[in-house]
């Protein structure tokens, strides 16, 4: 290729790309943008883009006008020891498939993949039911089971990839140095798969922290309601305060931008390179 | 240091008609070198795993000195293993693999680190402790491996085809230092190769295989001059020795036409105990060219020149009734090797036959 050639195919690689940023990025900078307008310029005709007078401090107000800081600890609680759990439980059945021969593996991964099909609004009046049961309504409980399971299919078949990508002579070579079974788990195959728990941790965190319909059937007190469904609560019977349901959607995007950022760093490839040849 | 001593070890593997090993018997002194060898699938690397205790032992036992370890995991059994792939820990450095051990094993670290730097010496490692794996050649891995294996003065080394991954040429020097390396540790060692020539060339005895069970075993020498059976004599060696069935006759063994010298012994035996089918070989070497009015008259189909040695593939008619052909490779002088094509006249010397029964394949003393 010539270097005039080679020129224009970065120039045009790096406009696409921003071109497609710009398509992902539009719905948050127009929710930035409402969230900085005040209440009457939200229905003002002709809807200007940009706020006439910026009103930075809804971002302030909005933690008066909802128990906002109850709903992020919720939200965090919940999706963090859902997370914790789903990984905690998908590692030993991961690990086991991947390394044992039984009858009815494939069975079983099989039946794993399927629990993924179901919609969790399939699904939805059968956990009320379940929960009641139980006596988990509107407490953390409940939404932990729930979300961990919802969960379970993919970090069962993600850890399961990995384990299964790692050579088992790894593991026999820990055992004839000393180490038992666990010690072997824990000093060579386990840092080996740590891409793996990061994708697990990712894909189940964010999915819980998602999570809207089960945690609205489930919950009903700003106690256990984390903030999807606490800021349903803007969305009022004959308004909606569109400049706080933004606020706080922005304010709630943050945690998670913020662990992915830092976690990122763990998703490095072809850790095992270089183990064998 | 210790002696292993392999008592009917056997291993079926589920859902197979046969074992993949089949009472092996072995006794490997010790600070011996013992090779096991055999072809692809014959339970060579199911015999090593089942003294490392990575492989179930079905029936018998295994022993490593006084201690019956059958039933003892590979952590107890004070065995290192260098693996076919090297199987180095990837998110360790060379340091770190090869005194991993000795820190599982809660050794000091002043102790890790001069043990380390010792082996890592020995092998030409000192420039690369810090390197992970990743970032070593094909070479240089193999010798980490070694490292992580000499790094633990164990009871006994375990090697799977440790050489097969490296290029032809170092795989060479590779061979006579990890043979020099052993005597001078004298560490007794189990090596698992398909290569005859590292199996000759390392091994104080030789173990040759075949499907799960042990042929013979020997010096290199004593299987290569004393095979005990078809399979043995057909496998060490290369070119594979000729060996073609024929019959006896008065004066030796006679094969389409050209007769093999037979000792009377042989004959002896090979008559009283059966029809007289008989399987004869003789190595290449064995052969000579002769005078026009000598030995058999044979083709030459084709030439193999290999520097100090050359071999000719030559073939002849069966004179009698069936009329087949006969294929005879010899040895000759590599300084006048003879054209394709051309006539040459071929003589078996004597005492240089072996010959085996037809019917069990096994030697025929004489
Ligand atoms: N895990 C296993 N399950 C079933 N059969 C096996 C297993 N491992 C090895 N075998 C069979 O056992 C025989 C011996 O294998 P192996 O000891 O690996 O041979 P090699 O001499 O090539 O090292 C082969 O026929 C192989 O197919
Ligand atoms: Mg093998």
């Amino acid at each position: 290729m010539t270097v005039p050639a080679a020129m224009m195919r970065k120039v045009l690689l790096t406009a696409c790309a921003w071109l497609v940023a710009l398509v992902v990025l539009a719905p948050y900078v127009q929710m930035l943008l409402t969230a900085l307008k005040p209440h009457e310029e939200l229905f003002a005709s002709p809807p200007g883009y940009l706020p006439e007078s910026w009103q930075f401090g809804n971002f302030l107000e909005v933690w008066r006008v909802a128990p906002i800081w109850e709903y992020l600890r919720n939200t965090v609680l919940i999706a963090g020891l859902s997370t914790v759990l789903a990984v905690a439980v998908a590692l030993p059945a991961a690990y086991y498939t991947a390394r044992r021969r039984f009858r009815g593996r494939r069975m079983f991964l099989l039946l794993v993949l399927v629990t993924q099909m179901f919609a969790p609004t399939a699904l939805v009046i059968g956990i009320h039911r379940e929960m009641l049961a139980l006596g988990l309504i509107d407490t953390y409980a409940a939404l932990i089971l729930v979300n961990a399971a919802f969960n379970l299919a993919f970090s069962t078949w993600i850890l399961h990839a990995y384990f299964s990508s790692i050579p088992v002579e790894l593991e026999e070579a820990a055992w004839l140095d000393g180490c038992g079974t666990l010690q072997a788990l824990l000093r060579v195959t386990l840092p080996l798969a740590v891409p793996g728990v990061v994708t697990a941790v990712i894909f189940t965190f964010i999915t819980a922290w998602n999570e809207f319909v089960v945690a609205l059937t489930l919950t009903s007190t700003p106690e256990t309601q984390p903030l999807t469904v606490g800021i349903t609560a803007f969305i009022g019977q004959y308004e909606v305060q569109w400049q706080y349901l933004f606020a706080a959607s922005l304010i709630a995007i943050v945690p998670v931008v913020a662990l992915f950022a830092y976690i990122e760093r763990f998703l490095v490839s072809g850790l095992t390179a270089g183990s064998v040849k | 240091m210790a002696t292993v001593h392999y008592d009917g070890a056997t291993r079926w593997y589920q859902g197979t008609e046969r074992p993949a090993v089949d009472s092996l018997d072995l006794r490997i002194d010790d600070g011996e070198f013992l090779v096991l060898i055999g072809p692809s699938g014959c339970g060579k690397s199911t015999s090593l795993r089942m003294l490392a205790g990575l492989e179930d032992v079905d029936a018998g036992r295994v022993r490593i000195g006084e201690t019956d370890v059958t039933a003892l995991p590979p952590k107890q059994r004070d065995i290192a293993m260098v693996f076919q792939n090297y199987a180095l820990y990837p998110h360790m450095n060379v340091a770190d693999n090869m005194g991993f051990a000795l820190k599982i094993a809660g050794r000091s670290k002043d102790e890790i680190r001069q043990r380390v730097r010792d082996a890592a010496q020995l092998l030409d490692l000192e420039d690369y402790l810090d390197r992970k794996p990743k970032a070593l050649s094909g070479g240089q891995r193999q010798r980490v491996a070694m490292g992580r294996a000499i790094v633990r003065q164990p009871q006994v080394f375990c090697m799977d085809e440790p050489l097969s991954n490296l290029d032809a040429k170092l795989r060479v020097s590779t061979r006579t230092q990890i043979a020099a390396l052993q005597r001078r540790l004298g560490t007794t060692t189990v090596y698992v190769t398909h290569d005859q020539v590292e199996a000759m060339t390392m091994g104080d005895r030789v173990a040759l295989l075949d499907e799960g069970v042990v042929q013979q075993c020997g010096t290199p020498r004593e299987l290569y001059e004393r095979p005990a059976n078809v399979f043995v004599a057909g496998f060490i060696g290369s070119p594979a020795m000729n060996l073609r069935q024929g019959r006896l006759t008065e004066h030796g063994a006679d094969i389409g036409g050209m007769t093999v010298p037979v000792s009377r012994q042989a004959r002896a035996t090979a008559a009283s105990d059966g029809d007289g089918a008989v399987t004869v070989g003789f190595r290449p070497e064995a052969i000579d060219l002769v005078g026009e009015d000598e030995g058999v008259a044979a083709t030459v189909t084709l030439v193999e020149e290999l520097g100090s040695d050359a071999y000719c593939y030559t073939t002849f008619r069966e004179r009698e009734s069936a009329p087949g052909e006969v294929d005879v490779v010899a040895r000759i002088d590599p300084r006048k090797p003879p054209a394709k094509g051309e006539t040459v006249h071929l003589r078996v010397r004597p005492d240089e036959t072996h010959v085996f029964s037809t019917a069990t394949g096994a030697r025929i003393p004489g």
